[in-house]
């Protein structure tokens, strides 16, 4: 397809409907009612359906049933929105239902705002509803990653048949970028899910379900997740190295942190600092390994963890460091946008603090 | 039963300086809504996540002179019922004074109808003493105004855009003032902002009952609807004059009319004045469809007159 110019929230729809997407069951909130209102439009125009539920709560089952009955599904909301959909989550997790689940991220906790956050790492890596589960979270750091990562998501889904969360933020939902989107999937040779009910007229019937009240029975349930989830730690582990190959200071960072944080490695090296970046993709599962041997590989004397949040992903750098070096964290919660010369000048201890609001 | 005179001169519980648009009803339904109590009697707000919370309470300015409390999009009911239980319980208990305090909670449609119904429900249900109003303007205006199940048939939002297919919202709009009448609770009433004396009036009945009540007003927002800020109030009664927004009351479970419209006007010349509806109109009329909404309209209005009769 292509080249053209898309926001961020309109290209994840149209690279939803690239990958064989047909139900989008949606619901309004600030910064991402630009993805439900495209599918609203173009849904109808490729076959297929777009829905807006009454609620949060009540969208996120609408995707339990389509994903039950077989279809590539999906739903979108923010921050609030995405913890009315957590019970939903852990009940499509418990029965093993693939589905792409997008979050936007704004400031919280509670209304918070609506400017761009990453405050929700935590509620999409660790679970997040209740139960033993994960989502398999990956966070794009352009709207062609973004574009990319969707794609990539419905797959992932059906191969786990586990929910799959796009963790973005308010700045790539709004922003405009060139994107190419990959030629769509004919919907005919999406794999097949034999699992899905779809009426059992000639084969034995098919059982969706997560409730299981014999504790023995739960339990190897429950073996099969962490299963699952293990399989994903060995096979899903994606990052992304930047100038890290002779860095002293090593800055990790996910999404749109992340872009923020190449440009301090590029004015850091203009100013003779050794400066690298290591981008986690994959959140969930979070690649510890890959850190952790970076580190050892190339002697970084110090770790900074940077994220516009008051201190999450700084736990999973702190286990994959294991105290080797130093780690310390700039967090940037509330929706505020740290600047390039910001995280700069406290590199350099020029000052700055975390949660304080640049002038 | 304080008059219009009287009315003006009380101080105002809901001042100006908010930020809601020109021409935005929610305000002035508000400010009549909060204008009609005593104003020797305290009355703790309760509002849902919305236009009306969102343009009111830009921190750390407010234009609530009373207390107020903010909450999500789908709980103000739920809210207040805990606001007004814990009163009770204060009350009977001795450790605050025995005087009346009243509590109302604001919600738009879609925080009423949709997300918040089930809360609201709850609370009609379990008889709180409140007064819940719902400001109608027919979408998720907050948003970026997506249908919600408010929105009348045949309008377009950015979640039911009309097109070369499809006509806009395929669905009639729920009727919810009959379903919160349907809970049997002391008071349940249709208002408009055009219609303010029986506005008054009705929330005037809503305070004074004992037990839960419940008011839907029409309040036209300007850029969900595509009318001229200058309009709205006109728009609104119009809504009332085609009948598609009757104004009446449920008092204690009996159907009654507030205000009988001496000549009912056009339903397909109120849609015409929107651009929601402009689709349905050009290049050329829908006229199957423009009738289909007229025909609605008339069923309801002839089913409501009827019910009123039986009920005389």
């Amino acid at each position: 397809m292509e080249r053209r110019l898309m926001k961020g929230n309109e290209a994840i729809g149209e690279a939803a409907i690239a990958a064989g997407c047909r139900y989008f069951f949606g619901y309004p909130i600030t910064p991402q009612n630009e993805l439900p209102e495209y599918m609203a439009r173009r849904l109808p125009e490729v076959g297929g359906v777009y829905l807006q539920a009454e609620s949060e709560v009540s969208a996120i089952n609408m995707v339990y049933g389509a994903a039950g009955a077989g279809a590539r599904v999906m739903t979108s909301s923010s921050s609030p929105g995405i913890s009315l959909k957590q019970e939903g989550l852990s009940y499509i997790a418990g029965a093993e239902l693939p589905c792409v689940v997008v979050n936007m991220v704004r400031g919280g906790p509670g209304l918070g705002g609506i400017q761009p956050a990453q405050s929700d790492y935590f509620q999409a890596t660790k679970g997040g509803g209740h139960g033993d589960y994960h989502l398999l979270v990956l966070a794009p750091a352009s709207v062609q990653e973004l574009v990319n990562l969707v794609r990539e998501a419905f797959d992932l889904a059906d191969k786990y048949r586990n929910p799959v969360m796009i963790l973005g933020d308010g700045v790539l939902g709004q922003m405009m970028e060139p994107v190419t989107i990959a030629d769509p999937v004919p919907v005919a040779s999406l794999p097949a899910k034999p699992w899905a009910t779809t009426g059992a007229q000639d084969r034995p019937a098919n059982l969706i379900n997560s409730l299981y009240i014999d504790p023995l029975e739960l339990s190897a349930h429950n073996a099969k997740l962490i299963a699952k989830y293990e399989r994903m730690a060995r096979e899903e582990l994606r990052f992304e190295r930047y100038c890290a190959d002779d860095a002293e200071i090593l800055l990790v960072a996910y999404g749109i942190t992340a872009r923020i944080c190449r440009t301090v490695v590029d004015l850091g090296r203009q100013a003779g600092l050794k400066l690298g970046l290591f981008r986690p993709i994959s959140l969930f599962p979070f690649p510890y390994a890959p850190l952790a041997d970076l580190i050892a590989e190339v002697g970084v004397n110090k770790v900074i963890c940077v994220e516009m949040s008051a201190g999450q992903l700084v736990e999973d750098v702190r286990l994959a460091v294991e105290g080797r070096v130093p780690t310390v964290l700039y967090g940037y919660p509330g929706g505020v946008v740290p600047l390039p010369a910001e995280i700069l000048s406290r590199i350099k201890g020029e000052g700055g603090a975390n949660g304080v609001r640049r002038s | 039963m304080a008059t219009l005179k009287e009315l003006a001169q009380r101080p105002d519980r809901f001042t100006g300086g908010h930020r809601a648009c020109a021409g935005c009803a929610a305000p002035i339904a508000v400010r009549q809504v909060m204008a009609a109590l005593d104003p020797e009697i305290p009355v703790v707000t309760a509002n849902a996540t919305g236009c009306l919370e969102v343009t009111t309470t830009i921190y750390p300015f407010t234009a609530w002179k009373g207390s107020y409390i903010h909450c999500a999009f789908g709980n103000a009911a739920a809210t207040l019922s805990g606001v007004e239980s814990a009163y009770q319980s204060l009350k009977r208990q001795g450790k605050i004074p025995d005087r009346p305090i009243k509590f109302v909670a604001f919600g738009g449609d879609g925080g009423t109808y949709d997300i918040g119904f089930q809360s609201l429900s709850g609370a009609m249900e379990r008889g709180h003493d409140l007064v819940y109003i719902c400001y109608d303007n027919g979408a998720y205006a907050n948003t970026g105004i997506q249908r919600s199940s408010a929105t009348p048939r045949g309008a377009s939002t950015t979640t039911s855009p009309a097109g070369k297919v499809i006509a806009g919202k395929p669905q009639p709009r729920k009727d919810l003032t009959a379903i919160m009448a349907a809970h049997n609770i002391p008071y349940v009433a249709q208002a408009s902002v055009s219609h303010y004396m029986d506005l008054f009036r009705k929330v005037e009945k809503a305070f004074a009952v004992e037990g839960p009540a419940f008011i839907n007003i029409m309040a036209p927002c300007r850029l969900t609807w595509g009318t001229p800020p200058e309009e709205t109030v006109d728009i609104a009664r119009e809504a009332v004059e085609s009948c598609f927004w009757p104004l009446y009351e449920v008092v204690d479970g009996v159907w009654k009319l507030t205000y009988k419209p001496r000549q009912k006007t056009s339903f397909i010349d109120w849609m015409k004045r929107q651009a929601r509806f402009r689709h349905l109109f050009k290049p050329e009329p829908k006229t199957e469809i423009l009738e289909e909404l007229q025909a609605e309209v008339d069923k309801r209005w002839e089913q409501l007159l009827a019910r009123v009769e039986t009920e005389k």
